[in-house]
C-alpha cells in the first residue's frame, strides 16, 4: 500500500487496518488442521483408556464379597489366584463357576444323586483357563519386580550420575560413557530380554557346594564353588534385566536433579575445607534426592509396563504358590513370578475372545493400566511441582 | 561491638601438608571417585555385555546353518528342489490361467448379468485348455514326490546316526563305556544312498523335455475368450510370454541337475547371505529349515512405515500447534496428556488391538462406501495395518515431545525478527521456525522409528504373525496382510526352542540384527542433532 | 565503631581535563601500630592458564600478614583468578594449570605435591561474590566446617557458633533464631553468615571475592566494618570492583590489567599518587 496515496486521500481508512486476504484464510485452515491433529491424538488416547476403564471397572466392582472375619470385605478379583472357568447347563439353568466351586458343586450333586439312588448326573462343562478367580499373584509379582529392579537401578543410576556430574572432567572417557548411555536408551526391550536370558538366566554366577558345568572356580580354601550356571527364570534375573533397561532413564533424571543444585553449595563447602566426598554427601545429594526420586517414578512406570524383558527372564504363565511361600529364604530370589503385563499377554493371546473370557481380560488390563497411570500421573504432577520449587 | 569480643586465638602452626591414608595407592577420596566411576561404567559394560551375549549365543548359528545346508546338499534335498522348482513354476502358471478364468467369469456374471451356467458354457474352451495344461506337468510331479521320499529317508538316517553318536559321546564323557558300546552307529555312505536319486537324472530329463514339448505344442491352441469380455487379450499374451520364459529355463535346470555334486562344499559366505538375504523363515519343517531374516525385516519395516505415516503428521502437527499457537492453558493441559499416552503399556495397547481395533478396522473396511480405498475390504482382523495404527499411538508421544523441544530451542530472536519484518505467523513458522528446527524434528522422527521398530508386544499380539513377504504386486493391499516381525518372532518362538539348537541361535541372530538397527538409528539421530546445534550456534 | 570516622578524606583530582568528575575517596589509615608487617604470601613469577589461554602473566606479589589487601582492576583482568589460586579453588575447574612460578604461604609452596588442598582450604577460607548459605539452619551453616572435620562436642560447637556469629557481627540479629533456615536472612545477613561460617574453622587467611557486589549500601557498610574488625585476627584479601571500597578497607592495593600486575603499593599511594598512568586512569574512572 502506498503511504503517499493515503495522505492525499484522507477518506481512505487507516493503513494499518485489518485486511482480509487469502493468506489469512489459509493460515486459519492450516491452524485448524494442526489443532485437529492435536485433539485427534488425545481422542485416540481417550478411546483406548475409556474402553478399558469402561469394560474393566465392572470386573473389579462386581468382585467385592463380604467375608466372615476381619476385614469383612474382600475383592475376589484383586485378591485371589487365577482359576479355570467352567460353563455348563444344569437343571435347565446356565451356570458359570470357578474351578474350586465347580468341583465342590459336582461333588455335592453327585453325592445327592447317589443318596437318592439316582444315576450320577453327567455335567458337561466347557472350560476356559484363567477366566475365573483373580490376579493377586500377578499384582504381587509386578510389585516385587518393580521394587527390586528400581532399587538396583537407583543405586547404579545415582552413582553414575554423581560421577558424571560431580567428578568427571570432560574427556574421551566421559564422552564414551554418555554415548553408551544414549545408545542403551535406544536398545529395544526384547533385546534386553534376550540379553537377560543369555546372561542372567543361563550364565550368571552362583555359589554352590558342587561344581556345575565346564567352567567353575573353587572358592579356595572354602569348599564352595563359583559356578556359571545362571539364575534360571527368577526374580533376580528379572530385576537385573529391568534395572539395566531403565538405567538410562534414572541416570538422566539424576543428572538433571544434581545439576539443579546450585554451584555455590559445592564451592562454599569446599572452601570450608570439606573433601569432595563430604561435599557431595552432605551438601549436594541430599538436595538433589527429591528430584531424583520424582523423576525416577517415570522409570517405575516403564519397568512396570514392559513385558518383553521379563518374558524369558522372570515371568511364569502360572504359578500356584505366592512368592513368600518358599522353603528357605534364598529360594525367594530364585523363583519366577507371575506378572500383570505377562498375564495380559497370556489371557489376550492364548485364550479365545468371548463373553466368558472378556471379564478377566478387561479386568486385568484395567487394573494394570490403572496402576501404571497412577504412577505416571504422580510422576507428572510431582515433577511439575518440583520445577517450581527448584529455585534456591 | 567491642573489639576485644574475640580473644586472639592461639596461633596454630600453618600445616597444609598431610599424608592421607591410602588403599592400593589411592586416598579415600580417590577410592570413592573410582567407585563412582565404576558405577558410571555400568552403561558401557552393559552395552558390551549385550553385544557379547548376543554374539555368544548367536554366532554358533553360522556353523550350524552351514551344517544344515551341507546336509541339505548331501542328502539330495537340494537336488530334488531343482526339480520341485520346475514343478512349482508350472503350478504358478496354471494358477495364472485360473485367475484369468475367474476374472472373466466375474465379468460375465456380475457386469453382464449372465447366469452362472451360461457363463461357464462360454468359458468351456478355456477350462478344457486349462485342464490339459495343468496335466502336462504330471510326469515331473511323479518324480518329485518319489524322490522327496528318498531324500527325506537319507536325511532321517543321517539324523538318527548323528544323535546316536552324540549319545555315545555323552556316555563316554560320563565314563559309562559299557553303555557307550551299546549305542550302535553307522556312518552314512552318501554316495551309495544317493545312487537311486542321481540315477534317475536321465529319465527325469527325458520327462521334463516331454513336458516342454507338450507345452510348446499346446500353446498355439490357447483359446480366445468370449468376445463380450474385454481386457483379456493382454493377459493371454502375457501368459504366452511367461510360458516362453518358463520353457527357456529348462536347459538350465537340466545343466544344474547334471552338474550337481553332493560333495561340493558350502561356502561360509552362503550361510551369512542366506540369513541376511534369505526370503524364507521356515522352522520345524519335515523337509529343510530356512532362516532368512528378510520376511521378518520386511514385516517390521511395513508396520513401522504405517506407524510413521500416521504418527509423523500427527506428532509434528501437534507439536507445531502446541508450541506456536496454543494458549498457555492449553499447553499445560495437552502436554501432560500426551505424555500420559506414552505411559500406556504396550501390552495393553496390544490387547486393545485384539479386542477392539482389529474388528473395528475390518468392519470399517467392509463398508461399501469405502471400497475405493486401496486394500479395502480385507478379511484378516490382525494385520500390518492394525499393528501400525497402535504403533503410531506409541510413536506419537515420542515424536511430539522431541519435536516440541526442537521448536522450543529456536531462539526467540528469529521469530521476533521475522515478525518485525511484517511476516505473518504462518510465514514465520513455515519459513523460519520449522527450517531452523528441522534437524531436531528429523531426529525426533528417527527416534520415533527406533521406538516403533523395537516394540514387541503390539506386533506380537496384533500383526497377525504370518511369516511371509506380503505380495506387493497388488499395491497397497500388501499393507492389509498379516505379517511377522523381528521382535515378534523372538518373543513368540524363544519359549519353544531347545537351547543350543540352530533355531535358538537364529533367534539370537535376529536379536543382534535388531540391536544393530537400533544402534544405527540412534547414531543417525545423534549425528543430526549435533549438526543442528552447530547451525543454531 | 570509631575506626572509619577518623580516616582523612582525600580528593584525587583528575589529571586530564576530559574527565570532569573528580572523585573523592576515603582512604583508610595505615596500621597505626606501625610495626612492619611480615610477608605471609609470596607469589613469584606466576603464570596461570585456562586450557591454552593464559590468564595470569608473570605475577610477583608479596602479601602482608594481618593486613587487608585489595585486588582491583577491570572485569576479566585476572584478579579473581589469582584469588582463587590462593586456596586452589581453581583445581575444580577443568583444564586449569600453573605453568610457571609458585605461590608460597609461610614458605610452603601451596602447589607442591605434598600439599593437600583440603588442608589448605581449611587454613585459607573464602567468601564468595554471591552469598551461598546452605539450605540448613543458621546454626548448622556455621558449624558445617567443624562437622565435616568430625567435631561433635555440643558445648564446643555452641561456643564456636556464638564466637563466630559475634565475630561476623551477626549474633545480636540472629541469636533468637539460630535454628531457622539460613536462606531466610536478608542479603547482607546471608553474606555475614557466610563470613561467620568461614571464620568458624579459624583459618589464617580469608579470601573475599567481591563480597559486597550483590548488597545494598547499608549492608555493604556493615560488611566493610566487619572486614576492619577481622584484620586483627586474619589476613584478608579482597577482590572488589568498587574503588571506594578498596580505598576504605584495604591497607595495600594491587591493580591488575589484562592478567598482569600493573601496580602494587599502599592504598594511599595507589589512589593519591599512582606511579603508573594506567592505574591513574583507572582510579580516576576513565576506564574500567
Amino acid at each position: 500500500m502506498n503511504t503517499s496515496s493515503n495522505l492525499t486521500t484522507p477518506k481512505s481508512a487507516n493503513p494499518y487496518a485489518h485486511r482480509p486476504s487469502r493468506s489469512q484464510a489459509i493460515e486459519k485452515g492450516v491452524l485448524s488442521v494442526f489443532r485437529a491433529a492435536t485433539y485427534f491424538i488425545l481422542i485416540c488416547g481417550a478411546i483406548v483408556f475409556g474402553d478399558i476403564v469402561f469394560k474393566g471397572v465392572p470386573t473389579v466392582v462386581n468382585s467385592f464379597k463380604t467375608t466372615a472375619d476381619f476385614p469383612y470385605v474382600t475383592n475376589t478379583f484383586l485378591f485371589t489366584a487365577p482359576e479355570s472357568l467352567y460353563v455348563f447347563d444344569y437343571d435347565g439353568k446356565s451356570r458359570e463357576m470357578g474351578d474350586q466351586e465347580f468341583r465342590a458343586f459336582r461333588a455335592t450333586e453327585e453325592a445327592k444323586a447317589t443318596a437318592a439312588g439316582m444315576p450320577v448326573p453327567a455335567i458337561k462343562a466347557t472350560s476356559y483357563v484363567y477366566s475365573a478367580g483373580g490376579i493377586w499373584p500377578c499384582i504381587v509379582g509386578t510389585v516385587l519386580l518393580v521394587i527390586g529392579s528400581m532399587t538396583i537401578a537407583l543405586f547404579l543410576g545415582v552413582c553414575s550420575a554423581v560421577f558424571l556430574n560431580e567428578y568427571a572432567k570432560d574427556g574421551p572417557v566421559v564422552r564414551f560413557i554418555r554415548l553408551a548411555i544414549l545408545n542403551l536408551a535406544g536398545v529395544p526391550s526384547i533385546v534386553f530380554g534376550l540379553f537377560g536370558f543369555g546372561l542372567f538366566v543361563l550364565a550368571a554366577p552362583t555359589v554352590g557346594t558342587v561344581p556345575v558345568g565346564e567352567i567353575h572356580l573353587r572358592l579356595w580354601p572354602l569348599n564352595y564353588y563359583l559356578n556359571f550356571g545362571g539364575w534360571g527364570v527368577s526374580l533376580l534375573s528379572g530385576w537385573f534385566t529391568l534395572a539395566f533397561m531403565v538405567l538410562p532413564v534414572v541416570i538422566t533424571a539424576s543428572e538433571e536433579a544434581l545439576k539443579a543444585v546450585p554451584k555455590g553449595f559445592r564451592e562454599g563447602s569446599l572452601a570450608l575445607g570439606a573433601t569432595k566426598w563430604q561435599t557431595i554427601r552432605k551438601n549436594v545429594v541430599p538436595y538433589a534426592l527429591p528430584g531424583i526420586l520424582t523423576s525416577s517414578i517415570l522409570g517405575i512406570a516403564r519397568v512396570a509396563g514392559e513385558t518383553a524383558p521379563i518374558m524369558f527372564t522372570a515371568a511364569y504363565v502360572v504359578r500356584d504358590k505366592l512368592p513368600w511361600e518358599v522353603e528357605k529364604a534364598s529360594d525367594f530370589f530364585f523363583q519366577g513370578v507371575m506378572a500383570l503385563p505377562y498375564h495380559i499377554y497370556v489371557v489376550s493371546s492364548k485364550i479365545p475372545q468371548n463373553e466368558y473370557t472378556a471379564r478377566v481380560q478387561y479386568g486385568t488390563a484395567f487394573v494394570f493400566l490403572g496402576l501404571v497411570a497412577l504412577i505416571a500421573t504422580a510422576s507428572i504432577i510431582l515433577r511439575n511441582n518440583l520445577r517450581g520449587r527448584y529455585k534456591w | 561491638m567491642s573489639p576485644d569480643a574475640i580473644p586472639p586465638p592461639p596461633q596454630k602452626p600453618f600445616v597444609i601438608q598431610k599424608a592421607r591414608t591410602r588403599f592400593f595407592g589411592l586416598t579415600l577420596d580417590e577410592t570413592i571417585r573410582v567407585f563412582f566411576g565404576g558405577n558410571a561404567l555400568t552403561a558401557v559394560v552393559v552395552l558390551a555385555l549385550i553385544t557379547f551375549f548376543l554374539f555368544r549365543e548367536g554366532s554358533e548359528f553360522f556353523g550350524q546353518n552351514r551344517e544344515s545346508i551341507t546336509l541339505y546338499r548331501k542328502a539330495g534335498l537340494e537336488y530334488v528342489d531343482y526339480m520341485r522348482a520346475q514343478q512349482e513354476s508350472h503350478t504358478a502358471l496354471t494358477r495364472y490361467l485360473f485367475d484369468i478364468r475367474l476374472r472373466a467369469f466375474k465379468q460375465l456374471t456380475q457386469d453382464q448379468g449372465l447366469p452362472p451356467a451360461q457363463a461357464n458354457e462360454q468359458l468351456a474352451d478355456l477350462d478344457a485348455f486349462a485342464g490339459r495344461y495343468s496335466d502336462t506337468i504330471e510326469p515331473v510331479r511323479g518324480f518329485v514326490s518319489e524322490l522327496t521320499d528318498v531324500a527325506v529317508a537319507i536325511k532321517e538316517k543321517y539324523t538318527v546316526n548323528r544323535d546316536a553318536e552324540k549319545e555315545r559321546a555323552q556316555f563316554l564323557a560320563a565314563g559309562m563305556t559299557a553303555e557307550a558300546a551299546e549305542v550302535k552307529t553307522k556312518a552314512i555312505d552318501f554316495k551309495a544312498e544317493l545312487a537311486p536319486l542321481v540315477g534317475v537324472t536321465p529319465a527325469y530329463v527325458e520327462a521334463a523335455n516331454g513336458v516342454a514339448a507338450a507345452i510348446k505344442e499346446m500353446l498355439p491352441s490357447l483359446p480366445k475368450l468370449p468376445a463380450s469380455t474385454s481386457g483379456f487379450a493382454e493377459r493371454l499374451e502375457r501368459f504366452q510370454e511367461l510360458n516362453r520364459q518358463y520353457l527357456a529355463t529348462f536347459p538350465e535346470t537340466q545343466k544344474k541337475l547334471e552338474a550337481w555334486d553332493f560333495q561340493k562344499p558350502v561356502p561360509t559366505l552362503d550361510t551369512f547371505t542366506g540369513f541376511i538375504f534369505g526370503k524364507d523363515w521356515k522352522t520345524a519343517s519335515f523337509w529343510q529349515d530356512w532362516y532368512g531374516v528378510v520376511p521378518l525385516f520386511v514385516g517390521s519395516l511395513m508396520v513401522s512405515v504405517i506407524a510413521l505415516f500416521m504418527a509423523v503428521p500427527l506428532g509434528v502437527g501437534a507439536a507445531i500447534y502446541i508450541n506456536q499457537f496454543a494458549s498457555a492453558r492449553e499447553q499445560r493441559l495437552v502436554k501432560p496428556a500426551i505424555e500420559f499416552i506414552s505411559a500406556i503399556p504396550s501390552v495393553v495397547l496390544g490387547f486393545f488391538g485384539i479386542a477392539v481395533l482389529g474388528q473395528a478396522l475390518r468392519a470399517l473396511s467392509q463398508i461399501e462406501a469405502l471400497s475405493w480405498v486401496p486394500g479395502f475390504p480385507f478379511s484378516e482382523r490382525l494385520n500390518a495395518l492394525t499393528a501400525g495404527c497402535l504403533l503410531a499411538l506409541i510413536a506419537v508421544p515420542t515424536i511430539f515431545t522431541l519435536a516440541e523441544d526442537a521448536l522450543n530451542n529456536v531462539p526467540r530472536a528469529f521469530k521476533e525478527a521475522s515478525f518485525a519484518l511484517g511476516a505473518s505467523r504462518m510465514q514465520t513458522i513455515l519459513r523460519i521456525i520449522v527450517p531452523a528446527s528441522l534437524s531436531g524434528i528429523v531426529s525426533a522422527i528417527l527416534l520415533g522409528l527406533g521406538r516403533v521398530i523395537g516394540e514387541t508386544m503390539v506386533v506380537l499380539l496384533c500383526a497377525g504373525n504370518r511369516i511371509a513377504i506380503p505380495d506387493f504386486t497388488q499395491g497397497l493391499t500388501a499393507f492389509m496382510q498379516p505379517v511377522h516381525t523381528m521382535t515378534g518372532i523372538i518373543a513368540q518362538e524363544m519359549g519353544e526352542v531347545v537351547r543350543g539348537e540352530i533355531h535358538y541361535r537364529a533367534l539370537f541372530m535376529v536379536g543382534l540384527v535388531l540391536f544393530f538397527i537400533a544402534l544405527l538409528i540412534n547414531f543417525l539421530a545423534q549425528k543430526i542433532v549435533r549438526k543442528y546445534r552447530v547451525s543454531i550456534g | 565503631m570509631e575506626t572509619i570516622s577518623t580516616t582523612p578524606t582525600v580528593t584525587v583530582a583528575s589529571s586530564s581535563g576530559a574527565t570532569p568528575a573528580s572523585r573523592s575517596f576515603k582512604v583508610s589509615s595505615a596500621p597505626s601500630d606501625a610495626q612492619p608487617a611480615e610477608t605471609l604470601i609470596n607469589i613469584e613469577n606466576f603464570d596461570f592458564y585456562y586450557g591454552a589461554k593464559q590468564a595470569l602473566f608473570d605475577i610477583n606479589l608479596k602479601l602482608d600478614d594481618k593486613r587487608v589487601t585489595a585486588f582491583i582492576g577491570p572485569s576479566g583482568c585476572g584478579k579473581s583468578t589469582l584469588l582463587r589460586c590462593l586456596n586452589r579453588m581453581n583445581d575444580l575447574i577443568d583444564g586449569t594449570s600453573v605453568k610457571r612460578g609458585k605461590v608460597t604461604v609461610r614458605g610452603i609452596d601451596i602447589n607442591g605435591g605434598d600439599v593437600d588442598p583440603i588442608e589448605l582450604r581449611k587454613r585459607v577460607g573464602m567468601v564468595f561474590q554471591k552469598s551461598n548459605p546452605f539450605p540448613k539452619s543458621i546454626y548448622e551453616n556455621v558449624i558445617y566446617g567443624l562437622r565435616i572435620q568430625g567435631e561433635t562436642n555440643k558445648t564446643r560447637l555452641d561456643e564456636v557458633v556464638e564466637k563466630s556469629l559475634r565475630g561476623a557481627a551477626l549474633w545480636d540479629e540472629v541469636k533468637d533464631r539460630l535454628h531457622e533456615s539460613g536462606l531466610g536472612l536478608s542479603g547482607g545477613q546471608q553474606q555475614r553468615l557466610c563470613i561467620a561460617r568461614t571464620i568458624a574453622v579459624s583459618p589464617e587467611i580469608i579470601l573475599m571475592d567481591e563480597p559486597c557486589s550483590a548488597l545494598d549500601p547499608i549492608a555493604t557498610a556493615k560488611v566493610e566494618e566487619l572486614i576492619h574488625d577481622l584484620k586483627k585476627e586474619f589476613t584478608i584479601i579482597i577482590v572488589t570492583h568498587s574503588m571506594q571500597q578498596a580505598a576504605r578497607c584495604s591497607d595495600k592495593t594491587a591493580f591488575f590489567y589484562m592478567g598482569k600486575l600493573v601496580e602494587y603499593a599502599d592504598t594511599r599511594t595507589i589512589f593519591m599518587n599512582p606511579a603508573n598512568p594506567q592505574t591513574e586512569a583507572y582510579v580516576s574512572g576513565r576506564f574500567g
